[in-house]
């Protein structure tokens, strides 16, 4: 019997075919499962990026219609402490006046001695000269504070949108330039501008408000660029699908991923306490998301900032969001 | 070392020297079961073990046995997963698309398949030059490949071998000369 002939060789090729077509088989699989395994981390990524938009979005309507109640309960008590406070000052001069007739009839000796010593004893005793003094300052700055409450108040009400706005057709290219002009000492240390501003046609709007978010949008980037190399901020405007697109970048120092996520939150500030507000950035998110549009951001750290505002030109809504992405890339 | 490696030296074995031949080598190496799945992997030194035993029986040097072994193993690898070869459009192209390409691949189906590293100096036409590097240091069994990928792409060939981790380098330069140089 020759090797060919020997069946249990014959049937060892036979399952050596059948096993090398089965391992084919498990390859292929595991090949389709990688694939349809990476796809599934991509959808994966996807949805949690767009939950954590869906939860931003959530978390800032919550804070805007808190605010707006915030806001309203402490408008009508500083309606009333500002007013009392502005009377002040009047009746001051009033209690001054007296505190000076005082003075006078001290040194009168017509009047008599015990009534005399009596008023100078109450006047040393309650240190009434100092609180004439001091009087001033504190009246003024307790009105000081009560503005800078009745401003933040104000900005609350900004980003939560509670005050009705009248809305025109404007250029927000226009818009852009005055903006830039208001901002000419600020921008003239050493900071390049570039800007490709398209002609934009009319958009229904308020002006005024676009006007205040493409200020703070820019001073933000002024101050990311300070103390970089070739500080640099690009605007550029563009009009595609029914809507306008503006877009602010710079070079700046840029924002962690944890950052980027709060900046849209009103108070949220990176910036030591005292200076700034940590409001400028949620009125501008109030303010577009009033206009039906869209303001997104994308930052890199050490890299910088980018952030597009998207308007509709007839009015419709752009689905207002808080971004991510891919609005931003170029 | 992954076991289609082990299959396909089961086949040039009993090719070579009947499956007799195969069941002595194996009984050689007590350690060997002689069952091996493709996609699964084995100690390196069963694999050593096993081509001992061949070399000893067909009283030939290991490393001449590696690489006729490493030549083999291309036409096998290339019969069975032949987009590989089918791609590149010559031997050149082949040889750098196994970093980029095959070794990719390889990697989405096995977690830790302890490929060797390829980088490459392309400066001249007319040769490649292949720095391999691997703690296995199977850089015959890379010459025995290469040698098999030249005879499937019709390329004459010849391999310098000048740099060698056997050598107490930390990698070896295989230049590919192409043509009859």
């Amino acid at each position: 019997m020759s090797d060919t002939e020997n069946p249990y060789e014959i049937a060892y090729t036979r399952e050596r075919q059948a096993r090398l077509k089965a391992e084919q088989l498990l390859e292929d699989k595991s090949r389709e499962l990688y694939l349809k395994n990476q796809k599934l981390a991509e959808s994966y990524k996807k949805l949690q990026q767009q939950q954590a938009v869906a939860m931003q979005n959530e978390k800032l309507a919550t804070l805007g219609t808190l605010s707006a109640g915030v806001a309203h309960e402490i408008n009508n008590p500083l309606a009333f402490v500002l007013s009392n406070l502005e009377s002040l000052p009047i009746y001051k001069q009033a209690l001054l006046r007296l505190l000076e007739l005082n003075q006078k009839y001290l040194n009168d000796p017509g009047i008599p001695e015990i009534y005399r010593k009596e008023i100078a004893d109450l006047i040393e005793k309650e240190d009434l000269d100092f609180i004439g003094e001091d009087m001033h300052g504190l009246i003024d700055d307790t009105i000081e504070g009560i503005q800078r409450v009745k401003e933040i108040v104000l900005n609350l009400r900004s980003f939560a949108r509670t005050q009705g706005s009248d809305r025109i057709e404007a250029d927000l290219c226009a818009g852009i330039n005055s903006t830039l002009k208001l901002l000419t000492s600020e921008l003239k240390t050493g900071v390049t501008l570039k800007l490709d501003l398209q002609p934009l046609p009319g958009v229904v709007c308020n002006p005024n408000q676009l006007n205040q978010v493409f200020l703070n949008l820019i001073m933000n980037a002024k101050q990311a660029v300070e103390g970089r190399a070739n500080p640099t901020i690009t605007i550029k405007t563009s009009c595609e699908d029914g809507a306008v697109r503006i877009r602010i970048a710079d070079n700046g120092c840029g924002m962690p991923p944890e950052v980027q996520k709060e900046i849209f939150v009103p108070f949220y500030t990176t910036k030591p306490i005292g200076q700034g507000t940590g409001m400028g950035l949620a009125i501008a998110y109030g303010i577009i998301q009033d206009h039906g549009g869209k303001i997104s951001v994308k930052s890199a750290v050490d890299q910088g900032t980018v952030f597009v505002i998207r308007l509709p030109l007839s009015g419709q809504t752009e689905g207002a969001e808080t971004g991510i992405a891919e609005e931003v890339s170029d | 070392m992954k076991g289609v490696i082990f299959n396909v030296l089961e086949d040039l074995v009993i090719k070579q020297c009947g499956m007799q031949g195969w069941n002595e080598v194996l009984s050689e190496n007590p350690e060997a079961t002689g069952i091996y799945t493709a996609s699964e992997s084995y100690p390196d030194e069963e694999l050593f073990g096993l081509v001992g035993s061949v070399a000893q029986k067909l009283e030939m040097p290991i490393a001449e046995v590696v690489e006729i072994f490493g030549t083999y193993l291309f036409h096998q690898l290339a019969e069975r997963y032949p987009m590989f070869v089918e791609q590149p459009e010559n031997l050149r192209e082949f040889l750098l698309s196994i970093e980029s390409v095959i070794h990719i691949e390889v990697r989405k189906l096995y977690d830790s398949p302890n490929l060797p590293n390829f980088t490459y100096d392309e400066s001249s036409q007319d040769q490649l030059v292949m720095h391999y590097q691997s703690p296995r240091k199977l850089c015959i069994l890379a010459e025995g490949l290469v040698r098999g990928a030249a005879e499937s792409y019709k390329t004459p060939i010849t391999i310098d071998h000048p740099v060698c981790m056997h050598q107490g380098a930390d990698h070896c330069d295989l230049i590919i000369r192409f043509g009859n140089v």
